[in-house]
């Protein structure tokens, strides 16, 4: 008997509770409904899908200028001839290729600005090449070695990295450090085969992915580059 | 058919080099008066960046970029302007494919217009050799079978 009216009544409380909620949410959701704020925010959500063809246009025009002079540049060096009649042709048949093809050079870029990955891709140079010196006396000590002793393992890890030109290149730095080979990428996890332990565990560091992604700016370093553009428009403000 | 291939590493090596080739194939035909190269080595080249985006990005995107009408047209098209400059050459009066007359339509000395000729003659060839090649490829790899609204 107690317990069937303590059972009421906590449904009974229950009830009443939902209702207070259910009332708060529409007195909420009207009044939020009621404010040009809301209006607003509908327009702009509509100016901004209007928006989205002429941004993927401006897009596609940013790749075929880019596309361009990238071919223009390759095309100079392999002609090597500077008379307007050639310059003319290889005009031609630039914006002949870039209309082909401009959607293959840049097809999964991410937003950022080209300026600072190419910054970064030649301040990360340096850095690669020195890995690649160690690692290549690393390798040279352990052919040398009477004993040889490595211990070829094949590591698996799971990249960070987002884009598939990130990827490639994250394999083929690795392929290119001597002592280890990508054998294959499946949904982003890298299959390595290591020469010996040391090797293995320089990999398993993720200094090289974290350096991949300083350049693409991709996983943690994409935020980085925010910072910098506030700091740039501060600096214009002063 | 052929099968997309499903490694990362081939799929964005290739579509990162397929720009570079086709401008190479240009350069191939373009400088074909000055250097070794012309219009068939050219358009094999032209030919092979197609089969290359076919054979890792697979046959449907393929079709996209090049369909088989497209290839055909080009095919024909490209020996349209081979023989068009040749017969122009007869109709001036001269004999088939004898440049040094087209300097009356071009407006430039007989030397000129023989280099000229050449250049207008290997991108005819250059075409219609990447578009066979191309065309060849996607029949081995379609067996054979057109689709019901190409036929």
């Amino acid at each position: 008997m107690e317990v069937t009216v303590l059972v009421q009544a906590t449904d009974k409380a229950f009830e009443i509770l939902e209702k207070a909620r259910n009332e708060a949410r529409e007195l909420l959701y009207s009044s939020a409904k009621l404010t040009s704020e809301a209006k607003s925010l509908a327009e702009k959500r509509e100016a901004r899908a209007f928006l989205s063809g002429a941004q993927q246009s401006r897009l596609a025009f940013r790749n075929f200028t880019i596309t361009f002079f990238i071919l223009f540049a390759f095309w100079i060096l392999l002609s090597g001839r500077f008379d307007l009649f050639h310059l003319t042709l290889g005009i031609i048949c630039c914006l002949l290729v870039s209309y082909m093809s401009h959607d293959l050079l840049f097809a999964n870029t991410r937003v950022g600005d080209i300026r600072i990955m190419v910054r970064r891709f030649f301040s990360a140079g340096p850095w690669f090449l020195g890995q690649i010196f160690s690692a290549n006396l690393h390798v040279a000590y352990l052919a040398l070695s009477p004993k040889m002793p490595i211990d070829p393992q094949i590591i698996r890890f799971t990249t960070k990295l987002e884009s598939d030109i990130s990827w490639v290149a994250l394999a083929n730095s690795i392929t290119l450090t001597p002592g280890t080979i990508t054998v294959d990428i499946r949904e982003g996890e890298f299959f390595v085969h290591a020469l010996d332990r040391k090797v293995a565990y320089d990999l398993n560091t993720g200094e090289m992915e974290d350096k991949i992604a300083h350049v693409f700016m991709e996983a943690d370093h994409v935020y980085v580059q925010d910072v910098l553009d506030v700091s740039r428009i501060f600096g214009a403000l002063k | 058919m052929t099968r997309v291939t499903d490694d990362i590493i081939i799929r964005a090596v290739a579509r990162v080099m397929i720009p570079f080739i086709q401008l190479y194939a240009l350069y191939v035909i373009m400088h074909g008066h000055h250097s070794p190269g012309g219009g068939f080595q050219g358009g094999v080249i032209l030919g092979a960046s197609f089969i290359l985006y076919l054979l890792t990005h697979g046959l449907e995107e393929a079709k996209i970029r090049m369909s088989e009408i497209k290839a055909g047209l080009f095919s024909s098209f490209g020996v349209l302007i081979y023989s068009g400059i040749g017969l122009l050459c007869l109709i001036l009066g001269s004999n088939y494919l004898d440049y040094g007359k087209l300097s009356t339509i071009l407006k430039v000395v007989p030397a000129q217009a023989r280099s000229l000729g050449i250049l207008g003659v290997e991108i005819g060839v250059g075409i219609t050799v990447m578009a066979v090649m191309f065309s060849v490829f996607f029949d081995i790899s379609t067996g054979g079978e057109l689709p019901e609204d190409e036929e």
